[in-house]
């Protein structure tokens, strides 16, 4: 395979170094992964070094093994969201959250069995749900559990239960600190395990740590961004219901990002309010001069007044962030999007444009009309800078249309991409619903995983 | 596919929970 920048072969030290940083990636990955079980795993285990209490029969050892490991996920929970750039590049930031989401159902499973098993194995302990007469030890563990499940069904009920992000947001924290709180407040009352004082200091260093980390993520990090503000310098209407914010730095050089990234925009108020939201780049990152614009669509909470914010507004932007970005090794591009998602395409062309890349690229773009297509005369025109080949594929097409109609599907990307498809390199942005059918029709075209990349925009 | 790779992140992560803590308790208990 030649990889080929500007219509050129790339040298072959290039090459090789696209590769390794690939491979990097993925042993940075599994060595997180690693690190994640032991800070899992370790602290339960260091409890069986030094002086030991009473064998006690499995299934309570076993109650209290999970009781300990749900204790810990929950804690960790709190290092997932932080937003550390370093741990979360291998994965993209959508995937750690989505992995946030899915591990703290294993975290309630197993802090909700940790009472359950010991409810059937010793009936007697049921007492301990009265909480008035209960021992503060029990009434701590009860406090954690409830948060949790709180947690729980906040987190999975926002919309239905007509919590605003902002609100779903503090009481979500708040809850998060209660739940790891207690539980830890829980054990240290209890104290089985902890005859060495040095355990019990462990675990407590260990929630000191996991708290740490909220306030890494609530207090240094929105210091720094508080530091580095940004003022709107226009507002431009797009089509599609789509306002693109341009924003440059104000007293310092601005942050460098990839094409694809995103970052954390907050417009009103500061930057350690929880009312930041994700938004992709739209413009080049080959630029330079430190401006950066964010085009974002009206869907609802704060984009719905997106169209209001007033020219001049400082605003803060925390970033970038995201695995979404090109510059691997690749014979072409193919970028597929629909709707919305178009913005990190649209950066990702402007920065191939302004690097002089040749190498062909393939837009599929879905939108529901003609009109809605937003960016459609930009990408018109970039067609004069690049080897860019654009298919729209319409879901409600005019009278007379003879492009693409519907969604894109292995059908749509069969008839317009030319094989061997597994060489392309794939970006894929928009809904969840046409991200899925993408993914699956890639399978289908037997295009390796390690191929193509994937961003959902809604993984908050 | 990635999100199908962090499923499976998951589902493993809760395996090994649950075996490493069946391993603690056993440990425990017949130790």
């Amino acid at each position: 395979m030649l990889f080929t920048v500007g219509g050129a072969v790339l040298p072959r030290s290039e090459q090789a170094a696209r590769r390794s940083e690939s491979s990097v990636y993925t042993a940075r990955g599994a060595l997180w992964v690693i690190i994640y079980l032991l800070f899992v795993l370790a602290p339960m285990f260091a409890l069986l070094f030094g002086a030991h209490p009473p064998a006690r029969a499995f299934w309570t050892e076993f109650s209290v093994a999970i009781g300990y490991a749900g204790l810990a996920i929950m804690g960790l929970q709190f290092g997932l969201t932080a937003r550390f750039r370093y741990v979360t590049e291998p994965w993209g930031e959508d995937v750690i959250y989505h992995f946030h989401r899915q591990i703290s159902l294993v975290a309630v499973a197993l802090v909700i069995a940790h009472p359950i098993i010991l409810f059937i194995i010793r009936p007697e302990l049921l007492a301990l749900l009265n909480s008035i007469t209960a021992p503060w030890r029990a009434r701590f563990a009860a406090l954690s559990t409830y948060s949790l499940i709180a947690i729980v069904v906040m987190a999975l009920w926002r919309t239905k239960l007509r919590l605003s992000y902002e609100a779903w947001h503090i009481s979500h924290v708040v809850l998060a600190v209660v739940a790891v709180v207690a539980g830890i407040a829980h054990m240290v009352g209890w104290s089985f395990y902890f005859g060495d004082p040095w355990k019990r200091w462990l675990w407590i260093a260990l929630t000191a740590f996991w708290l740490g980390l909220l306030v890494y993520v609530r207090i240094f990090k929105p210091l720094f961004v508080l530091r580095r503000p940004y003022r709107i310098t226009e507002v431009r209407k797009e089509r599609g219901e789509t306002w693109t914010l341009l924003m440059e730095p104000e007293g310092h050089a601005g942050l460098r990002f990839r094409p694809g990234q995103f970052g954390w925009l907050t417009v009103y108020g500061s930057p350690f309010k929880v009312s930041s939201h994700p938004f992709s780049f739209s413009s080049s990152a080959a630029k330079g001069d430190g401006k950066v614009a964010m085009s974002i669509r009206k869907l609802g909470d704060f984009t719905s007044k997106i169209d209001e914010v007033p020219v001049g507004r400082r605003v803060y932007l925390d970033g970038p962030y995201g695995a979404f970005t090109i510059g691997h090794p690749a014979d072409m591009h193919v970028l597929v999007a629909g709707g919305v998602g178009i913005t990190p395409m649209m950066s990702m062309l402007s920065t191939l444009a302004d690097e002089g890349d040749k190498r062909p690229v393939v837009l599929l773009y879905g939108s529901k009309t003609w009109d809605d297509i937003t960016f459609r005369e930009e990408l018109e025109a970039l067609k004069a800078r690049l080897n860019l080949t654009i298919v729209h594929v319409l879901e409600n097409p005019p009278e007379g249309w003879t492009g693409e109609r519907g969604f894109i599907d292995a059908e749509v990307l069969g008839r317009h991409l030319p094989p061997p498809y597994g060489e392309h390199e794939y970006f894929i942005c928009g809904p969840g619903v046409m991200m899925d059918a993408v993914e699956s029709a890639l399978a289908e075209l037997h295009v390796p995983i390690s191929k193509y990349h994937s961003e959902r925009y809604s993984f908050v | 596919m990635r999100r199908r790779l962090a499923d499976e992140l998951v589902f493993a992560t809760g395996a090994i929970v649950i075996v490493m803590s069946a391993f603690f308790a056993f440990l425990r208990a017949f130790r």
